[in-house]
């Protein structure tokens, strides 16, 4: 509870000192901050007790995904830094918006009530319409953030219904009385009720982007402010994840609606890795590369075994760290390439840059999955738990997609170590070089020695 | 406030249920098939309306207060959205001078 009030005031006070112009004190006291978060999301470790009259409960879990999430935070805000150097106005904007997308994350990890995952999932998304549209001049950063609202919205509306048809049923929200429904009611649940929950993964589905609720995803991506993209592609699909499978754990899926989320697992895995296969633009293909893991994360949820927390948490975690390091690169040789996002104008990097390209092909290799980076323990944590919950199938399709998926990453690695004419001029500040660092040195360390949540 | 809920049992809790699945449907159909985009944020509202509905419905049926203070935390998060939107809106009108949607798609889907 406490990281919840301290990231509140945190953004509140980040506004404060935009008021009075203390431009270069953002990044600090914000990275401050939220170290402080992370201190006092480690001292609520086994002190789990239920707050807000039964309505949050911060369980090992959740202080693991909460300390996770601002942890890639506080990444993104040390790239923010240099990235948001050359931005006179609205700077203080951007950090609070961020930390206060960031307060709903920590509710969607804890929530035990449905009032509380509406609110985290509005609290999460509200900052990020305006965020996405942060570039106020730029046509497409508008036209993406107008996209995402009304998708967003649209995807609120319908996960409302859900809860009020659950609601119908059930008399109440919270998840305790809804499980014990839910575990009555047995393999063949009444109708409304059916079709509440039903409800409720569409709306939990447009979030983490799952086939055929992904279609906003790839221009979102590509028409945000990378460093928003960033946040997205890492935080906020860490947050709706962990939200998706605590839902999960507590309403035991009938039978139905595990059969047509197992469907959605199959369109995600195979759409997301086909398509990114052609994809130009390197933000467009983090998106569908995105979609693709989502694929993967929904075997984790949809399996719903005792490892699955910990196979969530990992996963994501290693994903973000991965993304993370990959969109600051971008940054870096968008400008020396005069903003061009397309994968072509990574050639050259090996060359102006080798240690750079170096842990730019170290994360790559992680997001395919190659052995001995964290990728690879994270996808094979998964096709294990996949097959012992029984989705022998999906599995099989699963690592096909997997090997598909290395051939769209290797595309940027080749790219990357060809040699150009003229060599790319790549300006690394020292603090953007530390993020990247930081994310190639984790994401080697992580595959060595995985973590696991007790 | 006991009145108010008898009188909304008069109606029996079917009736509730179809009048706000009609009026989420009309919502949906509004959002997906209509080209304005301020009409299609007050489908919106509409269909956030009819949650309302039916949760104060079921919350008088039930004789439980819950779903009633479900529904001021959806209206407060309802109005919040449609602030957002309104401006992201007006960012928009400036930039390509119309508020229609099929104005809005230089980014390839």
């Amino acid at each position: 509870m406490s990281a919840l009030i301290l990231t509140s005031v945190l953004g509140v006070l980040l506004l404060y000192l935009g008021v009075f112009g203390q431009k270069r004190l953002l990044a600090p006291v914000a990275v401050l901050g939220l170290l402080g978060a992370i201190g006092v999301s480690a001292t609520g470790w086994w002190m789990d007790v239920p707050l807000f009259a039964h309505m949050v409960r911060f369980d090992n879990a959740a202080a693991a995904f909460n300390m996770a999430m601002t942890g890639l935070t506080i990444l993104l805000f040390l790239f923010g830094v240099d990235y948001y150097a050359r931005m006179e106005r609205d700077v203080a904007e951007h950090y609070a918006l961020m930390v206060f997308s960031l307060t709903g994350a920590f509710l969607l990890t804890s929530y035990t009530n449905l009032l509380v995952l509406f609110l985290g999932i509005e609290v999460l998304s509200i900052p990020l319409y305006i965020l996405a549209g942060g570039k106020k001049s730029s046509y497409r950063s508008g036209e993406a953030s107008f996209k995402y609202f009304l998708l967003g919205s649209f995807a609120t509306a319908l996960f409302l219904m859900g809860i009020a048809l659950v609601y119908g049923v059930t008399a109440s929200f919270d998840l305790g009385r809804i499980q014990e429904v839910a575990m009555a009611q047995g393999a063949a649940p009444t109708p409304l009720f059916l079709l509440g929950l039903f409800f409720i993964a569409i709306g939990l589905s447009f979030k983490v982007a799952a086939v055929p609720f992904h279609f906003w995803s790839p221009d979102v991506y590509e028409g945000a402010p990378t460093l928003v993209t960033a946040f997205m592609a890492t935080v906020v699909k860490m947050a709706a994840f962990a939200g998706f499978l605590r839902l999960v754990q507590f309403t035991a899926l009938p039978p139905t609606l595990a059969t047509a989320l197992l469907v959605m697992t199959v369109l995600t895995l195979f759409i997301g890795n086909i398509v990114a296969l052609r994809q130009t633009n390197f933000k467009r293909l983090m998106a569908y590369s995105s979609v693709a893991h989502t694929g993967f994360l929904l075997l984790v949820v949809l399996g719903n075994t005792a490892a699955s927390t910990s196979t969530l948490f990992y996963y994501t975690f290693t994903y973000g760290l991965a993304t993370v390091g990959l969109f600051v690169v971008m940054t870096l040789v968008k400008r020396a390439a005069n903003g061009s996002e397309e994968v072509r104008s990574f050639r050259g990097l090996y060359q102006a840059r080798p240690w750079l390209a170096i842990t730019a092909l170290l994360l790559l290799l992680s997001l395919a999955g190659i052995p001995l980076t964290a990728g690879f323990v994270a996808k094979y944590q998964v096709f294990l738990l996949a097959l012992q919950a029984g989705f022998l199938k999906t599995t099989v399709l699963a690592v096909a997609m997997a090997l598909v998926g290395i051939a769209y990453y290797i595309v940027v690695v080749r790219e990357a170590f060809t040699a150009d004419e003229q060599p790319l001029e790549v300006q690394v500040t020292p603090l953007n070089g530390l993020v990247v660092l930081l994310c190639g040195i984790a994401v080697v360390a992580l595959g060595v020695w995985p973590i696991q949540l007790p | 406030m006991n009145e108010v809920v008898s009188a909304i049992r008069l109606v029996p809790l079917e009736h509730y249920v179809m009048l706000s699945f009609a009026l989420f449907s009309i919502g949906l159909a509004g959002v997906l098939f209509r080209r304005n985009t301020i009409i299609i944020l007050m489908c919106l509202e509409l269909m956030f309306n009819s949650v309302n509905l039916l949760l104060t419905a079921f919350s008088a049926h039930h004789s439980d207060p819950g779903g009633q203070v479900f529904v001021f935390f959806i209206m407060l998060v309802a109005a919040a959205e449609v602030t957002v939107g309104l401006a992201i809106l007006v960012m928009m009108k400036r930039n390509v001078d119309s508020v229609d949607i099929d104005q809005l798609n230089r980014l390839r889907w």
